[in-house]
């Protein structure tokens, strides 16, 4: 109900997270989940900061007002979430689990693979671009996704999961259920090919997979309290049943909605519920009583 | 049969490459993908921290110290400075005058001043021990050079980022400070820096060319104090080292900025922004918090000096961009990049 996001101008919100009482294993006795869930911190910085990249070039391309100042509001948030899963790294790195050997490529990845080529103004440049585009829509169909599932995985609650760890996730999340339009609606307005969709939706998909995969396997080998720490398929199924990961069959299911040549982000999650966390998320508020002075 | 023995050698070569690549993988778990050679990801910005006054103690008249307890604080070099948050909102810088060797606390000393933007009157009628204040920082624009000799000239307040340097200089080298003040009872630390030999104290206006009377060439000079004092002290040595807390003349005035780029000067008026500004020009120039918090609206600075009063930039960062949603000029002229 209610996705209206056009009545939420979207606006970057201040927040204050602090680390120091956050375990290594934030899903109390499940490192598994705890990693899965910690691949995010190494994707989204360098991905995040790419998004911003992108989309600072692809504004003078659009040509209504409202979307421009939704991508601008956009493009704000994004720079917030990178910086915020940013600050979780250092956390890691304190508690024996170094991740810059994997941030260091994933940095590579968005920078030098994704990044902008030298290529020559005009069509090539274009093309390279709308490319990019169409695989940031593609990738925030999977960012709204994993948003709503965040917002309503109560199992987390139930497995003790630290609370500054759920509410930078939540945060996050809220704020793309919020934004879930934008990249779409982008997409649609500068370029909307559906053969474009499909296959830029497939390197996206492909893209996720192998480095979500890999960060899993990297955080599972290199966590020093497990002596043969290891990530499965199974151990994913398994999680995805118990409601502390996402279950394989919803991820699955989610594939032809993108697909669907009626699809629009506005049919998947609730603006409404992410807006209500939005206004009780406690890092958004320690930042807001930060401003005002209060201890 | 031939068809069977051509699966059975593909079966074979796939089960054998699968092996393979296996083994590769545990060799080094990260193949095949290279690195980015110096990483974005995984070094943050200087943080806001939250400390608590620990002590609040009247060091000469109208100074007050404060003193800031956290854990495992950011290292800082003598001449830093903290950025302070205070109650109302109000950012305000004052230098580092403890021990950096104390990963512990903070320290530094704010003077009462009667006609001052608010920050320090605040400081004295707010702040209190118990209170828990953001800072940002440390950063260090007044850093302590290299150099066979050195010169320091203080003025009342301005001792506190020169007394960690007094302490931080190596055995041997040669030094003088000259610290001044309207009087003796109103200069914090005197006692501490009346203790080193090498220092001249003068009360009112000081006879800095008497001072100078005999300085090297090569002695590198620091300064920091009432705008009077560093005009007059950057007078005679145009390459003083400054440490300026009350901003420059053009700040918070109108400044003047030119988008290299695209051709265009404009004039930025008191009372907005560099984007709103630019942003009359060039209506797609990105930018989102309007706080200097997102980032989403920094822009490379060609030229031109300036005051940064975002929470975000590195101190590399601040070298060559600013963020324009909230920094300003502090020099009349401004190129940015755009």
């Amino acid at each position: 109900m209610s996705n209206t996001p056009e009545q939420v101008p979207l606006k970057a919100r201040r927040v204050s997270f602090s680390w120091e009482d956050t375990p290594l294993h934030w899903v109390p006795g499940d490192p598994f989940t705890t990693h899965t869930i910690n691949v995010l911190h190494l994707l989204l910085p360098a991905g995040e900061r790419w998004f911003v990249h992108v989309y600072k070039q692809v504004l003078p391309y659009i040509r209504d007002e409202r979307l421009r100042e939704d991508v601008i509001g956009f493009i704000g948030q994004e720079a917030m979430h990178s910086q915020a899963h940013d600050e979780v790294l250092p956390h890691l790195r304190e508690l024996g689990l170094d991740p810059t050997p994997y941030t260091a490529q994933v940095d590579w990845f968005f920078e030098k693979l994704l990044g902008d080529r030298a290529l020559p103004p005009g069509r090539a440049r274009r093309w390279w671009l709308m490319e990019r585009v169409a695989v940031i829509a593609a990738i925030e169909h999977y960012t709204a996704f994993l948003g709503n599932w965040v917002l309503n995985a109560e199992e987390l609650d139930r497995h003790g999961a630290d609370p500054t760890m759920l509410d930078l996730l939540r945060w996050h999340g809220a704020e793309e259920v919020e934004h879930r339009s934008v990249a779409f609606d982008l997409f649609m307005h500068v370029d909307g090919g559906y053969r474009r969709r499909v296959r830029t939706w497939a390197t996206a998909f492909t893209a996720l997979v192998f480095l979500w995969q890999r960060g899993a396997r990297f955080f599972m080998a290199n966590d020093p309290t497990l002596t043969d720490g290891k990530a499965s398929f199974r151990a994913l199924y398994v999680r995805g049943r118990r409601g502390t990961l996402p279950a394989t069959g919803d991820m699955l299911r989610s594939i032809p909605r993108y697909l669907s040549r009626s699809y629009h982000p506005s049919q998947e999650g609730s603006t409404e519920q992410a807006v209500t966390y939005l206004a009780s998320s406690p890092a958004a508020q320690a930042a807001l009583a930060a401003e005002k002075g209060v201890a | 049969m031939p068809r069977l023995r051509t699966v059975a050698a593909v079966a074979g070569a796939a089960l054998l490459a699968k092996r393979a690549l296996r083994r590769r993988i545990q060799a080094s778990p990260l193949w095949p993908m290279p690195a980015l050679a110096e990483p974005t990801s995984g070094r943050p910005r200087s943080r806001a921290l939250r400390l608590t006054v620990a002590s609040y103690q009247p060091v000469a008249e109208g100074v007050v110290q404060l003193r800031l307890t956290g854990r495992d604080l950011p290292r800082w070099e003598p001449g830093a400075h903290l950025d302070l948050v205070l109650p109302s909102g109000l950012v305000r810088q004052y230098s580092l005058c403890g021990d950096p060797a104390d990963r512990t606390s903070y320290t530094v000393a704010t003077r009462l001043v009667g006609d001052g933007r608010g920050g320090s009157r605040e400081v004295h009628e707010q702040v209190r021990e118990g209170v828990e204040l953001e800072v940002r920082g440390p950063r260090n624009r007044f850093p302590l050079v290299a150099a066979s000799s050195y010169v320091f000239v203080a003025g009342g307040i301005g001792i506190t980022p020169i007394l960690p340097m007094l302490r931080a200089l190596p055995e041997g080298v040669e030094w003088r400070l000259l610290y001044c003040g309207r009087t003796r009872s109103a200069m914090p630390f005197l006692e501490e820096v009346e203790r080193l030999d090498r220092v001249t104290v003068m009360e009112g206006r000081p006879d800095l060319d008497a001072f100078f009377a005999n300085t090297s060439d090569g002695a590198a000079v620091y300064c920091c104090g009432p705008e009077g004092l560093m005009a007059a002290v950057a007078e005679r040595y145009p390459r003083v080292h400054l440490e300026r807390f009350t901003p420059g003349a053009a700040t918070g005035g109108a400044f003047e900025v030119e988008l290299r780029r695209s051709g265009r000067t404009l004039t930025v008026p008191a009372d907005s922004s560099v984007l709103a500004a630019v942003r009359e020009e060039l209506p797609n120039t990105a930018y989102s918090c309007e706080q200097g918090f997102c980032g989403t609206c920094q822009q490379r600075v060609l030229e031109g000096e300036v005051e940064h009063r975002d929470e975000l930039l590195t101190d590399a960062e601040r070298a060559g961009s600013m963020l324009i949603c909230v920094s300003r000029a502090r020099s009349e002229r401004l190129v940015l990049d755009m």
